[in-house]
């Protein structure tokens, strides 16, 4: 057998085992009363991980089913997956260079804080409002839109930190109007099927959306210029700068990792912003107006909080945040009227893997789903190929967290916000 | 009396569906039967789909992977698998009878020219000494559909206990990986470039006399027609057995249902593997007749107008979808032409779909029950609410309790 | 006879335990009233007894056949049938649909004309059959209680348990779930009644279950069961006056 075919056996055995596991140790824990909040996930990762000598001592002993035997195995079962790669594809650049797999990982996070940033504002909106918002990649498109015909159409030469405010509050002014729109009647009783009138009329402003910028913009790709140049920097000296060598466009750290400058500003700006929303959320009231109401409506009501007016900030907001990361991100990509279809997937699949309605959870479902987008394309020799397949990861990440943990890594058990009924 | 209206009206389209392609003259006929073709195809999908998300309540925002599904079954499955009365001694292959059947093996798009897989070398060999059938088409329909239901069946299983949101999310994603995994299997799928396909009647059709060669639309249209009216036949059988009754029962209460001895589970996974099935038999089916099979077609384009069409339907009947979709249909062709307003040039083909978009939204916000399935309720259903007010009127009826 | 025997069911919700080896049998048509302070457990033993849930350890048998770890709608067949505390009705379909469904469902009667007929006379003895077309939702709260009520009549289950049917409904409403209730239980079922209406639960049960969290801490007739301390301290309240308003400890 070829020296690649190792690799799928192994992953085989991995899946065989993981699904033995995850209904045996199910089993055997509510067969003696224990709890099994756990038990799916554990048996799952401690099978793909160790097989059936992990399998049978967990069976025979059965322990309570703390971090340890979620997290220990996660990274156990992900370490084999590598190992297996290395062996099967020797030749392969991310076994054989270390350099590029440092970049990789550190790529990987790099591009994770955005998704994770993104993804937190589709959980805000789900933790208020209770609804998935299917237009989430649009607001995201339209941040980029904005913030390139602004710069460079309109206003040629304006400095884009006006062109990112301008983006972000013309988007949240749009977010608002729908929602008083199209989603107040939904909490208001008048609809049947709240649920699905949510996924439907959400659904139905992406594809308008789109296309009202593919008609007034047009298809072609757009990109913003850089904003902000990096300082020379050059450490510890300028001839022997191992630690950081800085151009304009990237910057080298150890010689070895290389990071690009729109990726690095963008997150630090999302890092930013992430701490300012922690503050606005922890000490302003409305932050926690917001958190209350996210986690009882009726309650938050009594309290003398306003539900819907709420649920339009929590909405606008969201929508200004997947305006915001595509405001960053425009100088990093091609932007197309299509391209928030992608980042909408990937947010929807961070979301359920951090839990529904956690914040934490998003952001470092984020950075996991970033690791997963950088192994599997970097690691992947075609790179058209690579690229076809990047929705295809998050789809097993989100079949996987489905399967076997499905209030996610953080997520509240019963689902909050306005309808509860998830 | 006021009861039948409906169904005289859709007597009197069947009628008219059925005898336009043999009265119609003008000089557009291609063009029309064209829209036609396509319309009937788009009633098959919203149809399709407003029995699964209207009348079942499962949202799934995969139909398109689906239609999919069948169509490239059907391309994989004509372009593989040939008849040959002799062996090519170069491709994979096994004798049946005095034929041999031959798998012809992946090359993809990176050959020059198209001649370099097994079968047309062997072919270039033999000159024109060796006929080789393709596979026929309604056996790649069939297959097509089969599988799809496969499909339908795994995902169907696989979203049992997921509620709406999550079922939304993981069927859009099964579509994603679907299109993600053709574009990128360029070998086997030739990637955007497409799959070529034969078409329907790749030598044509003797009816009545009359030879239709493969380039008339005549006998498409009625394929696609005929699998129109089946598949609402099929719809509305089942809406009208007890499997419709435990479907809805599932879709307004799945645990209440649950309690009262519905076995939710197989008429969940019945309705997916149905509904999939009729979608993968329309996308064969469009396949062969359009020719070639692109995975672009399986847009979120296609999804929305999809939904958009059975929306504005009527998502809970299947026939105002269906209805929905000709009119959309029918409507987005008429606007396909630019016109200029004062200077400024408007591009149709892309704010038609706004336009499209909009409406889908505020007949959501405004016309909850679509636009079509109030007037067919008005008639069905009339006369249930008159005669709860008359006897109501009536005196020495028993009093309303409460 | 109808024969159900409940063993020892134990369930644990995380670290909370909601039941903890609640047993009883039930021997023929018994009238029982199962009451207990809120959170006592009883929505949860109804839960665990259709299927909904499944026990962490115990067995409940029905006529001979083990039901705890089958599926709600397998327990529905094999005779048992509950109504919900906020009431389920299949609100976008008429109430004739309504009925209809569980009598396919349990294919009977098997001739659609019969089924018609049957669903009829159930509306008529629910007062109901002028609405038999109306959609259920347009029906009021107390309607659609009766509403669930016709639906079980429909199933034509052994075991029926009544999660509150008293709750929110003017006394109009009562005398026909009284009647609907001695009329179920002279055709021979077992009816099991969770109710706070002491008065209601008083004069209709022949035996009272009494759950404290988790304890079944009595079981037997409502006269004893209402003198009985440990009834008293949990749930009754310490007033001897015995036209005392019952208090709910620990809600």
């Amino acid at each position: 057998m070829a020296l690649s075919g190792i690799f799928w056996v192994v992953i085989v055995w991995m899946i065989a085992w993981g699904a033995i596991g995850s209904v045996l140790i199910r089993r055997r824990y509510l067969a003696h009363d224990l709890d099994t909040s756990n038990a799916v996930f554990a048996g799952a990762t401690v099978g793909a991980a160790l097989g059936p000598i992990g399998l049978v001592p967990l069976w025979l002993t059965t322990p309570v089913l703390d971090r340890r035997f979620t997290v220990l195995p996660s990274i156990l079962a992900v370490a084999l997956m590598a190992v297996a790669f290395a062996v099967s594809h020797p030749n392969n650049i991310c076994v054989t260079s270390g350099s590029f797999v440092a970049s990789q990982i550190t790529n990987g996070v790099i591009i994770g804080i955005i998704y994770g940033f993104m993804a937190l504002g589709l959980t805000l909106i789900f933790s208020i409002l209770g609804v998935v918002s299917f237009a989430h990649g649009e607001f995201y498109m339209i941040g980029g839109m904005l913030v390139y015909y602004i710069t460079s159409v309109w206003l040629p030469g304006l400095n884009p930190l006006f062109a990112i405010f301008a983006a972000c509050a013309i988007v949240f002014a749009v977010g608002a109007i729908f929602e008083r729109i199209f989603l107040t009647p939904m909490y208001e009783g008048k609809i049947d099927r709240p649920v699905e009138y949510g996924i439907l009329i959400t659904f139905g402003l992406a594809f308008t959306l789109q296309y009202f910028v593919q008609a007034t913009a047009g298809a072609n790709p757009v990109k913003a210029a850089r904003y902000f140049d990096f300082p020379r920097i050059h450490l510890p000296s300028a001839h022997d700068h191992w630690l950081i060598k800085t151009s304009r466009g990237s910057m080298e750290l150890f010689n070895t990792i290389s990071i690009s400058n729109p990726r690095f500003t963008a997150a630090i700006a999302c890092i930013l912003v992430l701490i300012g929303l922690i503050f606005f959320m922890q000490r302003t009231w409305t932050g926690k107006a917001l958190r209350a109401v996210s986690q009882d409506r009726e309650a938050a009501a009594i309290a003398g909080i306003n539900p819907d007016r709420m649920n339009m900030l929590a909405f606008a907001m969201g929508a200004m945040i997947a305006a915001l990361a595509g405001a960053l991100l425009v100088q990093a990509f091609s932007w197309l009227p299509q391209v928030g279809n992608i980042p909408a997937m990937r947010s929807y699949v961070i979301v359920v893997l951090g839990g529904l309605g956690s914040l934490p959870g998003a952001f470092l479902g984020g950075i996991l789903v970033g690791l997963v987008e950088a192994a599997g394309t970097g690691c992947i020799p075609d790179a058209q190929k690579a690229a076809s397949y990047i929705p295809a990861y998050g789809m097993i990440v989100l079949t996987l967290t489905l399967l076997l943990r499905p209030t996610g890594l953080f997520g509240r058990r019963f689902a909050g916000g306005a309808h509860g009924k998830m | 009396m006021r009861r039948h209206v409906p169904n005289i009206l859709g007597l009197i389209l069947l009628v008219i569906l059925t005898a336009f392609p043999f009265v119609y003259t003008g000089n557009d006929y291609p063009y029309v039967m064209h829209m036609l073709i396509t319309a009937f195809f788009y009633a098959i999908l919203a149809s399709s789909w407003s029995m699964l998300a209207g009348y079942a309540g499962q949202f799934s925002f995969g139909h398109i992977g689906f239609m999919g599904v069948g169509a490239y079954t059907a391309a994989l499955f004509s372009h593989y698998i040939w008849l040959s009365p002799q062996p090519t001694g170069l491709c994979t292959e096994y004798q049946i009878g005095g034929h041999w059947l031959v798998f012809v093996n992946a090359i993809g798009v990176t050959s020059t020219t198209l001649a370099q897989d097994c079968l047309h070398t062997a072919m270039a060999k033999w000159g024109e000494s060796v006929q080789v059938t393709p596979m026929p088409v309604w056996l790649g329909i069939l297959l097509g559909t089969l599988m799809g239901g496969l499909f339908g069946f795994l995902v169907g299983v696989l979203v049992l206990r997921l509620r709406a949101a999550y079922l939304a999310l993981f069927t859009l994603g099964f579509a994603e990986i679907l299109k993600a995994t053709i574009s990128a299997e360029i070998e086997f799928t030739r990637g955007q470039a497409g799959m070529e396909m034969p078409a329907l009647f790749d030598h044509g059709i003797t009816l009545f006399g009359h030879h239709f060669t493969r380039n008339d639309k005549l006998p498409p249209y009625f394929v696609m027609f005929g699998l129109l009216l089946v598949c609402l036949l099929i719809l509305a059988w089942l809406a009208h057995s007890k499997f419709g009754l435990y479907v809805r029962a599932l879709r307004e209460d799945q645990d209440a249902a649950a309690a009262l001895g519905v076995n939710t589970t197989r008429y969940k996974v019945l309705v997916f593997v149905i509904t999939t099935m009729m979608a993968a038999a329309a996308g064969a089916t469009q396949g062969y007749y359009v020719g070639i099979v692109t995975p672009n077609s399986l847009f979120l384009l296609q999804m929305s107008l999809v939904v958009a069409m059975a929306v504005i339907g009527g998502v809970e009947n299947f026939v105002a979808a269906a209805i929905g979709a000709v009119l959309i249909e029918f409507a987005l062709e008429m606007l396909r032409n630019s016109f200029t307003i004062g200077g400024f040039v408007i591009d149709m083909t892309v704010w038609r779909l706004v336009f499209f978009g909009l409406l889908l939204m505020l007949t959501l916000r405004f016309a909850r029950n679509g636009l079509i399935a109030p007037i067919i309720a008005y008639f069905a259903r009339g006369h249930v609410a008159r005669e709860t007010v008359a006897k109501r009127a009536a005196p020495g009826s028993p009093e309303v309790v409460e | 006879m109808i024969h159900l025997s409940v063993r020892n069911l134990q369930k644990r919700f995380g670290g909370n335990h909601v039941l903890k080896g609640v047993s009883f049998e039930v021997n023929g048509p018994e009238l029982i009233g199962l009451i207990g302070p809120n959170g006592a457990g009883k929505t949860t033993l109804t839960n665990v007894l259709d299927g909904a849930i499944t026990p962490n350890s115990g067995t409940v048998y029905l006529n001979g056949e083990r039901i705890d770890q089958l599926q709600p709608f397998e327990v529905a067949r094999a005779g048992l049938g509950r109504t919900f505390q906020v009431t389920r009705s299949f609100r976008r379909m008429s109430v004739l649909e309504n009925l209809y469904v569980p009598a396919l469902a349990m294919g009977r009667p098997g001739n659609r004309h019969e089924m018609q007929e049957k669903a009829m006379g159930v509306l008529e003895f629910l007062t109901m059959d002028h609405l038999r077309n109306e959609y259920a939702q347009a029906l009021s709260g107390g309607q659609q209680k009766l509403l669930e009520l016709g639906r079980l009549l429909m199933l034509d289950p052994d075991v029926v348990i009544l999660d509150e049917p008293f709750a929110g409904v003017h006394p109009r409403l009562m005398e026909i779930i009284y009647a609907y209730i001695r009329r179920v239980n002279e055709e021979g079922k077992a009816i099991i009644i969770i109710s706070h209406q002491m008065d209601s639960i008083f004069s209709l049960s022949q035996r009272l279950l009494v759950l404290n969290f988790g304890d079944l801490i009595a079981d037997g007739p409502p006269d004893d069961v209402k003198r009985d301390p440990a009834v008293i301290e949990a749930y009754l309240g310490t007033d001897e006056d015995e036209d005392a308003v019952p208090r709910a400890e620990g809600a």
